[in-house]
């Protein structure tokens, strides 16, 4: 085989690695931030307290609407922990404001048309609703996932946490890029 | 074809020694036209030891292409090595002492022959991914060349080259993502390219999908164990190579903008800098291109 048929071939090869990554760039393997917000959602969980007795029992559920790769990540990594002695169960749950009551409740960015009825419905329940858009705080999330300097941040409300029952760790205040007190 | 012209100047040549029983190179010719190569070699080794033809080239011509034959001969790779390292030493001897040119075709044609069989082999190696032998082989095929002809162009043969070992490497790399040698010896390939020839689309797009691949590969490392402050430490040094990747990827994009694993790329790479509103406008640009087939 001639040399440069044989070089071509290997400088073809890269093409085709490199085709797994940007031919799907929403598959959950190459998704970054459906990685780091389920990462940060597992640590947010074991850093706050539901006031609500109902919720220190039973299953830890972490409802999903919108990132389907943010539901596959957090089955894959974090589906057989517990937070506390709580098992965690995930649930992707259909695109529609009438959801059920979650420990967590994600919405992504892709529904935030939801979100007005959502908030209205979770009002006084012991829900934390964590969204991804710029705002979210002021219309009633909890904690919204922020984009700072390159990087996946999160801020906090102080004031909707205490509205649902929530009692936010220090640490977790701390390592916020915004809290809103 | 050409070693029977070679014989027969040889023969012409040394005709003169004809008569003179016992000379080595009149026996290593006799030897070698004979088909007993191995016999050649122990007789122009001695040949080209005396004083009659230390510094005659016709006497190296003939060691050359006695060395040719037995390294055409060998499966062996090390011997091979030795063998063909000879026989272009050999050549090279010839034309240096052949002042007025006789044998200087021959030889020349035999060493070019010689020469391109170590590029030939340095792309075997590189396709075995065997890439210090490739190193080496390319090495000997410059150093070949650029002895016979220091001023010859192998621009093009580098380039092809260190793109093809940048991708070796990366192959290595993505089989063991703790070899970080592999990524740096890669992106050192590359980058070798680009100082070669800043507009080199492969180059170019394969160094940003190296860097955005480590990157990802970093964060695709979190797991439970992780706290926040790991996050943030882990997406800091993803960051860095995010942003090593991009510049790569924008010029890969900017000689061919209608490129889709370089609009696809873009799209990711933004998306990892958390930068929406440039990912959306690449995802954009990508869905705005015709269906593959009807372009």
């Amino acid at each position: 085989m001639p040399a440069t048929r044989l070089f071509r071939i290997l400088l073809l090869t890269p093409f085709f690695l490199f085709a797994t990554v940007p031919q799907q760039p929403r598959d959950a393997e190459k998704d970054t931030t459906a990685i780091l917000q389920a990462n940060y959602l597992y640590n947010i969980a074991k850093l706050v307290e539901w006031k609500d007795t109902s919720k220190r029992s039973g299953n830890f559920v972490i409802g999903i609407i919108g990132s389907e790769n943010l539901y596959q990540e957090l089955i894959k990594q974090y589906g057989t922990r517990t937070i506390g002695k709580q098992p965690i169960e995930i649930r992707k749950l259909p695109r529609s404001a009438d959801v059920e009551s979650c420990h967590i409740l994600f919405v992504g960015r892709s529904d935030l048309a939801l979100l007005p009825d959502i908030y209205k419905r979770m009002t006084g329940k012991p829900t934390m609703v964590v969204t991804e858009y710029a705002g979210a705080l002021e219309d009633g999330a909890v904690v919204n996932f922020v984009k700072v300097d390159n990087l996946l941040k999160y801020e906090m409300s102080m004031i909707n946490a205490q509205k649902h029952g929530l009692v936010m760790g220090l640490t977790l205040k701390n390592l916020a890029h915004r809290v809103e007190e | 074809m050409v070693q029977r012209i070679l014989i027969a100047v040889l023969l012409t040549v040394v005709a003169s020694f004809a008569t003179a029983q016992g000379d080595p190179l009149v026996e290593a010719l006799r030897k070698y036209q004979a088909g007993d190569v191995a016999a050649a070699r122990t007789l122009i080794d001695e040949a080209v030891k005396t004083d009659a033809h230390r510094e005659d080239p016709e006497a190296w011509l003939l060691r050359g292409f006695v060395y040719k034959d037995l390294y055409k001969g060998t499966a062996e790779i090390g011997e091979g090595d030795v063998l063909r390292d000879e026989a272009v030493a050999s050549l090279y001897t010839c034309v240096e002492l052949d002042t007025v040119g006789t044998y200087r075709d021959n030889a020349t044609q035999a060493y070019d022959y010689l020469a391109r069989t170590y590029f030939n082999d340095a792309a075997k190696a590189l396709n075995e991914m065997e890439d210090e032998r490739a190193l080496v082989m390319f090495s000997k095929y410059k150093e070949s060349v650029y002895r016979l002809d220091p001023k010859a162009d192998l621009m093009a043969r580098e380039v092809e080259f260190h793109n093809a070992l940048g991708t070796v490497h990366t192959k290595r790399f993505n089989q063991d993502r703790t070899a970080i040698d592999r990524f740096d010896k890669a992106i050192e390939a590359y980058k070798k390219v680009l100082e070669l020839d800043p507009e080199n689309y492969g180059a170019n797009y394969n160094l940003a999908t190296l860097y955005f691949n480590r990157g990802v590969y970093q964060i695709r490392r979190i797991n439970a164990d992780d706290e926040i402050p790991s996050i943030l430490e882990i997406q800091a040094a993803s960051r860095e190579h995010f942003q090593e990747a991009l510049p790569y990827m924008l010029k890969a994009h900017d000689m061919d903008p209608a490129r889709r694993e370089t609009l696809l790329g873009l799209e990711g790479i933004y998306y990892s800098l958390q930068d929406q509103q440039n990912s959306d406008k690449f995802r954009e640009l990508f869905e705005e291109l015709p269906p593959e087939e009807d372009r």
